[in-house]
Order: C-alpha cells, then sequence, then structure tokens
C-alpha cells in the first residue's frame, strides 16, 4: 500500500480543495438559478461544519452556539450595511462574533460533555432575547428591514471564500502545535495540561475560531432574508444541523463536513420538493444509522467498511437460513445427544 | 380520368397543401392558447407556520385552481387556459421560501405566482418580486414596514394596524370603556400593533393599566394575567399568536379574570378557536376579523365553496383576504392577459368589488375596506364594528 509522507498529504488536500473551489467558481456560470442558490446554502454549511469540526470535533467539547455566533453576524449586517463596505461589515460580524466567543468560553469553557453542550445552547437563548431586550428599548421595534443588498454574485463569491478559507484553516491548523494541542485536549485534557499545554487559552482560541466563521457567515447570508428578526438569525435549527452535518460526515475528518454538507443539501432539496414530511425522518434515521454503523462518518468510508459489511450480512442471511431449516435445532439437539451420551461413558 | 376531375383533384390537393401551410403556421399560437397557466407557489406544510398557512391560505389557492379549472380554466383575456399550480413546500424556512421564488420567477418563469405565508417571508420576497415584476397580492402579511418599502408589485390585502386598532378603540370608546391592559407578542407584529394603539388611546379617555410584553415562544401567562386581573381593567387587549392567543384565554379563564370586553388577535378568527374553547367559552370574545357569510353574498357561495371543497372551514379574518385577492387577480388576468406588468397597473389604478366589499390601494396598503372588530356569538364570528359592516349587535362578555 502506497504510504504518503505528511507533505505529499498536504498538497494532495490542497489540490483537492483548489478542484472543488474551481468547480464551485464555474457554477453560476452554467448552472441554473436555482441550484446556484441551493450551493450557496451548500457553502454556507461548508464553512459551518468544517469550521465547527475544527475546534469540537479534536477537542471533543460539543458546542451548540454556532446559531449564536450566525445570529450575531446577521444582527451586525443588518445594523451597518448602511454605513460600511460589505467587506468591512463582514469582518466586523466576524469580529464581535470572536469577541462573544472569548467571553462566553472563558465562562464555560471549564465544563465538559453535557453541561457544555447545555450552556452554550442557553448562550444562545440569552444573546436571542438579550438583542429583543435592546432593540425594543433601544430602537422601539423589532426587526430590521435590509434594502440597500449587494449583488447576488458578491454574496456567493464572499460565501464560497469563507468556505475555501475554512476548509484550508482546518487543513493547515492539522499541521500546527495549535492543532495537535486541540487533538490532546480531545484525547486527554488532563495529560496535555501536565505536559505542558495550556489547555485553557488553546480552548479559548479554538473557540473563537470557530465563532469567526460562523459570525462572517452569518454576516454573508443575512442579506438573503431583507427582514431579521431575532426569531429567524438565532434559529437553533442551524446550529443543530451543522453538529448534524459534521457528525454524519465524520467529525475529526477533513472532507466528512464538506462531502455531508453537499449530500445534505441535495437530499433536502430533492426531499422537500417530494416529500415534506420525510426530511426531518430521514435525517433522525441517517444520524441513528450512521453512529450504530459508521461512528466515523461518512468519510471514514472505505472499501473495507463495504466488505466488512457484506461479511457481516452473508453472516447473518447464513445463520437465518440455518435457523429457519431447522438445522440449528438439530445441531442443538445433537450436541445435547453427543453430551448425554458423553456423560455415561 | 376525365380532365375536369384531374382539374378538381389538383385543386383539392393545393386546398389541403394551403390548409396544412395554414394549420402549421397558426398551430403553435393555438396550442399556446391552450397551455395551461402556470403559477408557482410554495407554502409550509410543515414547521411553525403551518397552523396559519393550511388555514388562512393555501386550501384558498387549491379551491380556486379547482373552480377555474371546472369552468374551463382562467379567463385570459377570453380564451380559457387550465391553471397549473406549481407548488412545494417551504419548511416555514425564509432562506428556503427566498430561494424557490428564485427559482420560480428567475429559472422557471412561471406565468403568474402567490405570495407565501406569513409577514416575515413576504418581506423576504417583496423586493424579488419587485426586481422580476411579478404583482403579488398578499393575503397574510401585516406590517406598516412593509408598505413603507413602497414596492410596486406589492399589494397588502390586511387592514394595517392603524385602522383596525382605530377600529377597536372606536368600540371601547363607544361602550364607555376606562381603563384597559394590554399584552403583546414582543416581534414586529405586536410592537406595530402596540404603537398602533397608544395612538389611538391619546385622547380617547382611556387609561392603559398594564403595559407588558412577552417573547413569542412563552409558555405561561399567568403571573401576566394575575396581576391584570387585581388591576380590574374594564377591557383585555392582547396582540397575540394563534398558540398563546388560546393560551391566554385559557389562563384567564383559569384565574378567573373576567373583563367586559376581551380581545385578542391572531387565532381568535379559526374555526380551532371555539373547537378548542368550545362555542359556549368563547362566547362574547373579539379579536381581530373582518367578514363572515353574511358580509356578502359572493362571502356565503366561498364559504360553502370552501366547505365542500376543503372540507374544512375557512378563518373568518385572512381567508378573506386571501379569497379577495384571487378575485382580483382572476378579474385582472380577464382584462389584460398575463402582461405582469399591465396586471400590477390594472390592480394599482381600480377599485376592485370583491366578496370584502370594494377594496383599492393606496401605494401597497389596501384602503378599500375599513378596520374591523369580530366577536363570537353563538358559534359564529360576527362583525360588530364600524357599525356600518355589522353583521351583529356588540355583546357584553359574559363570564368564562
Amino acid at each position: 500500500m502506497l504510504v504518503m509522507t505528511s507533505r505529499q498529504i498536504l498538497i494532495r488536500d490542497l489540490l483537492v480543495l483548489l478542484a472543488f473551489t474551481g468547480w464551485a467558481l464555474a457554477l453560476p456560470a452554467y448552472a441554473s438559478e436555482f441550484v446556484s442558490s441551493m450551493a450557496l446554502t451548500c457553502l454556507m454549511y461548508v464553512a459551518l461544519s468544517s469550521s465547527w469540526g475544527l475546534f469540537c470535533g479534536s477537542t471533543r467539547y460539543l458546542s451548540l452556539a454556532t446559531s449564536a455566533f450566525f445570529g450575531i453576524g446577521a444582527y451586525t449586517s443588518a445594523m451597518l450595511l448602511g454605513e460600511f463596505a460589505w467587506l468591512t461589515v463582514i469582518l466586523i460580524g466576524a469580529g464581535i462574533a470572536v469577541m462573544v466567543a472569548i467571553l462566553m468560553g472563558a465562562a464555560v469553557l471549564h465544563l465538559r460533555g453535557t453541561y457544555f453542550a447545555v450552556l452554550t445552547f442557553g448562550m444562545t437563548e440569552l444573546i436571542l432575547h438579550a438583542v429583543t431586550y435592546f432593540e425594543k428599548s433601544v430602537t422601539g421595534t423589532v426587526g430590521r428591514v435590509l434594502m440597500v443588498v449587494p449583488e447576488r454574485e458578491t454574496i456567493y463569491l464572499t460565501v464560497l471564500a469563507l468556505a475555501v478559507l475554512a476548509v484550508a484553516v482546518s487543513i493547515v491548523v492539522r499541521r500546527t502545535r495549535f492543532g495537535l494541542a486541540l487533538l490532546a485536549i480531545g484525547a486527554d485534557e488532563q495529560r496535555a495540561q501536565t505536559l505542558g499545554v495550556n489547555t485553557r487559552l488553546v480552548k479559548v482560541a479554538g473557540f473563537a475560531l470557530t465563532a469567526a466563521f460562523a459570525g462572517a457567515v452569518g454576516a454573508a447570508m443575512a442579506v438573503r432574508w431583507t427582514y431579521i428578526d431575532p426569531h429567524t438569525v438565532f434559529n437553533p435549527f442551524i446550529g443543530f444541523q451543522t453538529v448534524l452535518i459534521t457528525l454524519i460526515g465524520g467529525v475529526l475528518t477533513l472532507w466528512g463536513p464538506l462531502l455531508a454538507a453537499i449530500i445534505f443539501s441535495v437530499l433536502a432539496e430533492s426531499l422537500r420538493l417530494q416529500f415534506p414530511q420525510i426530511y426531518l425522518m430521514s435525517l433522525g434515521l441517517l444520524l441513528i444509522l450512521c453512529v450504530l454503523y459508521l461512528p466515523g462518518g461518512l468519510a471514514s468510508l472505505r472499501w473495507a467498511t463495504f466488505k466488512g459489511w457484506w461479511t457481516d450480512c452473508r453472516e447473518w442471511v447464513r445463520d437465518l437460513k440455518r435457523d429457519l431449516s431447522g438445522e440449528k435445532e438439530r445441531e442443538k439437539q445433537r450436541a445435547l445427544k453427543r453430551a448425554r451420551e458423553n456423560y455415561f461413558v | 380520368m376525365a380532365p375536369a376531375q384531374v382539374q378538381q383533384s389538383k385543386r383539392t390537393l393545393i386546398k389541403g397543401a394551403a390548409a396544412v401551410v395554414g394549420a402549421a403556421t397558426f398551430a403553435p399560437q393555438l396550442m399556446a392558447q391552450n397551455a395551461p397557466v402556470r403559477i408557482g407557489y410554495t407554502m409550509a406544510r410543515t414547521g411553525p407556520w403551518t397552523g396559519g398557512a393550511q388555514t388562512s391560505q393555501e386550501p384558498n389557492y387549491l379551491l380556486w385552481a379547482e373552480q377555474q379549472n371546472a369552468a374551463g380554466g382562467l379567463d385570459v383575456k377570453g380564451t380559457r387556459r387550465k391553471i397549473e399550480l406549481v407548488s412545494s413546500d417551504d419548511q416555514s424556512n425564509v432562506e428556503t421560501v427566498v430561494r424557490t421564488y428564485e427559482k420560480l420567477m428567475g429559472s422557471d418563469k412561471v406565468d403568474l405566482v402567490l405570495p407565501p405565508w406569513g409577514s416575515g417571508a413576504n418581506f423576504a420576497v417583496a423586493p424579488l418580486a419587485n426586481r422580476y415584476g411579478y404583482p403579488f397580492l398578499a393575503p397574510t402579511a401585516l406590517s406598516k414596514k412593509l408598505v413603507d418599502l413602497k414596492l410596486p408589485y406589492f399589494f397588502l390585502l390586511l387592514q394595517q394596524p392603524a385602522s383596525m386598532i382605530g377600529a377597536l378603540v372606536d368600540l371601547l370608546k363607544s361602550q364607555g370603556v376606562k381603563t384597559a391592559a394590554v399584552i403583546y407578542v414582543d416581534d414586529l407584529f405586536g410592537l406595530e400593533n402596540y404603537a398602533a394603539l397608544k395612538e389611538a388611546v391619546k385622547g380617547s379617555g382611556i387609561r392603559l393599566v398594564e403595559e407588558k410584553s412577552y417573547p413569542g415562544s412563552t409558555q405561561d401567562l399567568s403571573p401576566v394575567l394575575r396581576a391584570i386581573k387585581d388591576k380590574n381593567p374594564d377591557a383585555f387587549i392582547g396582540f397575540s399568536y394563534p398558540p398563546d392567543t388560546i393560551l391566554a384565554s385559557k389562563q384567564s379563564k383559569e384565574v378567573g379574570f373576567n373583563p367586559k370586553f376581551y380581545y385578542a388577535s391572531v387565532g381568535t378568527a379559526f374555526p380551532l378557536y371555539t373547537k378548542v374553547m368550545t362555542v359556549a367559552g368563547a362566547e362574547g370574545v373579539m379579536g381581530m376579523g373582518s367578514w363572515n357569510t353574511k358580509t356578502s353574498p359572493g362571502a356565503k357561495a366561498y364559504f360553502d365553496a370552501h366547505v365542500a371543497s376543503q372540507k374544512k372551514e375557512p378563518d373568518r379574518w385572512a381567508s378573506g383576504a386571501a379569497w379577495a385577492g384571487l378575485e382580483i387577480l382572476t378579474n385582472a388576468v380577464k382584462s389584460v392577459g398575463l402582461d405582469r406588468k399591465a396586471i400590477r397597473d390594472f390592480v394599482a389604478n381600480n377599485t376592485h368589488q370583491t366578496i370584502l366589499g370594494e377594496i383599492k390601494f393606496n401605494g401597497s396598503e389596501n384602503v378599500g375596506t375599513p378596520g374591523t372588530v369580530g366577536q363570537w356569538q353563538k358559534g359564529e364570528f360576527e362583525v360588530v364594528w364600524p357599525p356600518a359592516r355589522a353583521t351583529a349587535k356588540l355583546i357584553t362578555k359574559p363570564k368564562w
């Protein structure tokens, strides 16, 4: 078997990314408007889930705060779009999300597991109601109308750039001390600490990095709504979907989230048009199947996995056949008889 | 064969050939005339908007297409063409709504579109409608801000907060109400209506003894209702959505809060309300509403057709607006065909006869029908204000 060096893998990953980028760049030119707008959603989830996996995958901290950062970005863009340039707005969106993430991280990142997940979710609610309260008491109304929005092409290119950046950052971070520290925290936090990793700093930095992407994506996507109110942009479903996509794709892998984001978007769209009720059910089913039979996610699928399933299946069918034909029962009887005979010997 | 006969058959041949050429020339046009009119929309069939969308909006679209097709098709400037509805579920998701309307108007190039459910979704598609030049007659969008956008292709059929709340305050004034308590959901709908109320009670002699907002996802309103009960106002006003409308009604009953006038908003006009509260329990409850079967002969016909075809009753507020919008659209297409600019001009510049009465637009706003107040009386949601449109006399609410 061919074994690649780390450098070769890096080059391979970058080439694959380049190919994806080229494809996504060319898409609006030949595809219909509908397909390009679907691709936009797809790219949004690529950016969200890749950056989510970067922190949560390697450290195993399950964060449900994606929708909080997304919403912060969206609100920033709704408030500032008239006054600043497009790219500035996106940067500010990312910046505010980072600041909130640092505060939030400092407060809750010492908690693990369920507590962390629940608290990040609670934080989202807190921010939602804080924004509502702020709007009500300061501006006197909830909800903002965005009239001056950039061209569709600009939005597409921005989200594409964010998605590419998210994957590129994942590729690079894996090869740095910082990435290794994140992985070490996931494997055994105490040991990492003993070995001299400043876990607190690393965790907050990783969390902030994830938040930066979610904030930027939120700021870029907000203009698709025209009318923004807290309940739309702090929609927990965006956070859940990101987690699901990453889990199904494979948390620890580089290409899993990207692959799953594409599959998800296509699946969601076709199911929505054909069988609207089935979408959520199939999502749940997919997750259960993944957890049971493919814990590493879609990206961990190898030829051997299929072969393994095939052998398992054959084994099971053979067993069932023997059971149904009564062969198993007879065998049992024979064994019993033999045992009885032996007893008297 | 005699020469004459040869001549004859030759002539027949030429005639036949001419007919074929003629047919070939006109056939595409004839075919186009018979091709169905494609009308696209998205509707919430799953997710939080489903209840409202499937009560007030989609049944009307289906009924309309069914009726028009039964009559041979939609009358396009004198030619009947079948309606083909191109619809999909939007999962109560604004992003999906935007994406799908972009597809319908940009790629599929459907002949006409019908609006999606709710103010939020309509906000999102309104600028799109303008860009692609598709007239939108929205039955379930309610916001002054939407009017302020001044989009030429966008028309709102529901009465806006100022006229709706103006009617309510006039009614309360006429009944000698001195004190009122208001609760409102803290989103655009609640806030705009609350602002309209503050404006309307100025100088009316009505004092607001309690003003409280609550988050839309609230599960318990009883503390607020208890506090209001202690202040014993003459009237209770709630700017609420169906779940909280029903929650507030149930909990008012529980805590024994019995004001003389009880007003709630979205959901009171739904058949669901009497189903949950029972006919006796709903007696005397007021809400936003604009019509019932007594409003006009057309309204009665519409109601009966709706029940017969969709196996459920329409609500007494936005359903009427949805149907009125479809009536206007039908007339526009009959007069000017499928040219969308012409349809827009027709809608904007005419006074329209509908089941709700005369509708006309000032910009995007319907200024033809006045704001109204409805009240449940013996299982029917009667229009009780303004007197000119009333279908029954106002009653004082009995105790829960």
